[in-house]
């Protein structure tokens, strides 16, 4: 399914637009725009609120279509996925974090990480190891049996990366992870993402309208009105 | 395992939050299935007292006026003064008349009715199939009531009760012979002619044959040697019988079974649409992280059938109680539940259940991934 052979371009969006239809008249939340992010990389996409960040993550992950342009994920078009294909392909290669989280609250925390790997079709006892060891390296471990309703917001957040990194995902997908967290809890999340990039060779596009976190990327664009600059 | 994260138990995790509202939908659910239990049981009670008199009769022909086809809810006057020539019929073993009578009597709460059954009390065919207090009918001035009869309007045996003029002592209780609307009553044959005031006529002949005799020849030489009567074997009789007593009474049982029913995948259908909008954020994000395309379907599936499991749980706990606690308040309504009805009643559960999963299932379709992303 994945083409091996595009390491270079694990992602890949070429002259995308997006016009949304408001009472006859379009708005363009992105406006031809071409962008490639490769394995190994972080890549940041600044922006202010309503320029077009989200729009742009969710056309990344095939949950939008663009009105025109195309969008390549792991060297094929996202078009000539079948849906079964592409679920099964964010859940087992792309890993997602949400700026509220979106953690199950019916369920504990070591129960949230491991439904994504149900998902993914992935082995119950391989699954539960991963789950462990990340865990324990997110210094999480001893939430393991707690809900989400009693945790911190730094805490959740740190759940939420496990959850997106423990199908050993190759893509991370990151959307204001930051945002609902303090200076210092925002810094060590994505130091934690960091990390993942540089030792794990893992690709994460996190998109954020927090400028302190910049010096984490290797590559920083800005979004302004639905046009992309590279800063 | 406690890491172990199933379909089960994500649908456990959602569905029984709130508490009291799972409750409430698990008790809802337990007594539409207590209805239909109930009901079921009701008519298996019914079906099987109705025709048990028939059935225990031990007769092997019933011979009855013309176009008369049962004895629940059909009237047959025949003459006596044709025993003598059914008695001369080759394979013919015993002929038994026997008389039944609607009839009013006084019990200390009041009126009653009652089927008079007049049978010969000497050979005892016709009579109660089985005794379950006190004696048969020894003599023209007793009678035998049915238990739950008896039951019902606290006479025991030794009491007094007084039909028309008589005044006729309780020599017994039998059962089998509730059919639920009236219920039969014994007397001997010489006091039934007395109360019915036409000692020349009675109901039935009650026929046994002799070994080895084919019942279908003898109907066809009596048919031809008698005008004006009709006789059946005794598997027909009985199914005349038990078709009368269907006709009468399922109609009313499946209507407010199916009212049942209805009432119970409605619940069941709001209970989870509305399971599914209060948590639409929740499938969202299992939409956005890849759920596979049946994942989402199968849990609504799997949520209802245990709300219903829950609920026939529930109702297979309490029918036994109920039926015994109906037959104290209503003698006469005598249920018969069995593992069987709770087996069939769980089946037409998950059914409903199943069919309740579906308008929930298409509010799925209206939730997108792309809802957590805002």
């Amino acid at each position: 399914m994945i083409n091996n052979n595009i390491n270079m371009g694990i992602v890949a969006m070429h002259r995308i637009s997006k016009i949304y239809e408001r009472q006859g008249k379009g708005t363009a939340a992105l406006n031809q725009i071409s962008f490639e992010a490769s394995t190994g990389e972080l890549v940041l996409l600044l922006g202010p609120s309503g320029s077009g960040k989200t729009t742009f993550l969710t056309i990344l992950a095939g949950f939008q279509k663009p009105s025109s342009g195309q969008v390549s994920l792991f060297g094929k078009n996202i078009m000539d996925y079948p849906s079964q294909e592409l679920q099964y392909l964010r859940a087992r290669h792309m890993g997602f974090i949400f700026q509220t989280f979106n953690l199950m609250e019916g369920l504990n925390v070591k129960e949230n990480i491991m439904l994504v790997t149900r998902f993914a079709r992935e082995g119950r006892n391989q699954a539960s190891k991963r789950a462990d060891y990340l865990l324990n390296k997110f210094e999480i471990d001893p939430l393991r049996s707690s809900y989400p309703n009693t945790l911190s917001q730094g805490e959740k957040q740190r759940v939420a990366v496990v959850r997106a990194l423990v199908n050993d995902a190759e893509l991370i997908i990151a959307d204001e992870p930051t945002g609902s967290l303090s200076a210092l809890q925002g810094d060590q999340i994505v130091a934690f993402l960091k990390e993942c990039v540089d030792k794990e060779r893992r690709t994460v596009i996190m998109v954020s309208h927090d400028e302190r976190i910049k010096h984490f990327a290797d590559r920083t664009f800005y979004l302004r009105d639905g046009s992309m600059e590279l800063i | 395992m406690k890491s172990r994260c199933s379909n089960e138990m994500i649908m456990m995790m959602t569905i029984v939050h709130p508490l009291t509202r799972f409750v409430l939908t698990i008790v809802g659910i337990a007594l539409c299935a207590l209805l239909m239990l109930f009901l079921l049981s009701i008519y298996k009670g019914v079906s099987k007292g109705s025709v048990s008199y028939v059935r225990e009769s031990g007769a092997d022909l019933w011979v009855v006026q013309r176009h008369s086809t049962n004895i629940l809810r059909s009237s047959s006057l025949i003459p006596l003064s044709i025993k003598p020539i059914l008695q001369k019929v080759d394979g013919i073993k015993s002929v038994s008349p026997v008389i039944f009578i609607l009839s009013s009597v006084i019990t200390a709460k009041g009126p009653a009715t009652m089927y008079l059954t007049g049978y010969d009390i000497k050979t005892g065919i016709g009579g109660p199939p089985a005794i379950v207090a006190g004696n048969r009918v020894a003599n023209d001035n007793e009678i035998v009531l049915d238990h739950s009869f008896a039951a019902k309007y606290n006479i025991n045996p030794g009491d007094n009760l007084i039909i028309k003029d008589d005044t006729l002592k309780v020599a017994g209780l039998s059962s089998g012979t509730n059919m639920f609307v009236v219920q039969y009553a014994f007397i001997s044959l010489q006091k039934a002619f007395e109360i019915a005031g036409y000692p020349f006529l009675v109901s039935c002949f009650q026929l046994r044959l002799c070994p080895g005799t084919h019942p279908a020849g003898i109907i066809d030489v009596l048919q031809d040697k008698i005008d004006g009567i009709s006789v059946f074997d005794q598997q027909t009789f009985l199914t005349n019988n038990t078709h009368e007593m269907e006709s009468g009474i399922l109609p009313l049982l499946y209507m407010v079974a199916f009212i049942g029913a209805v009432v119970l995948a409605a619940l069941l259908s709001l209970i989870l649409s509305m399971h599914v909008l209060e948590h639409r954020n929740e499938y969202a994000v299992m939409k956005a992280l890849g759920a596979p395309k049946g994942f989402l379907p199968a849990l609504i599936i799997k949520q209802a059938m245990v709300l219903s499991l829950c609920g026939m749980l529930t109702a297979a706990v309490f029918i036994f109680p109920l039926l015994v606690m109906v037959e104290k308040i209503s003698p006469e309504v005598a249920g018969q539940s069995s593992f069987l009805h709770v087996i069939l009643v769980l089946a037409g559960t998950g059914f409903i259940c199943l069919v309740s999963s579906v308008v929930p299932i298409g509010k799925l379709r209206k939730i997108y991934p792309l809802d957590v992303f805002k």
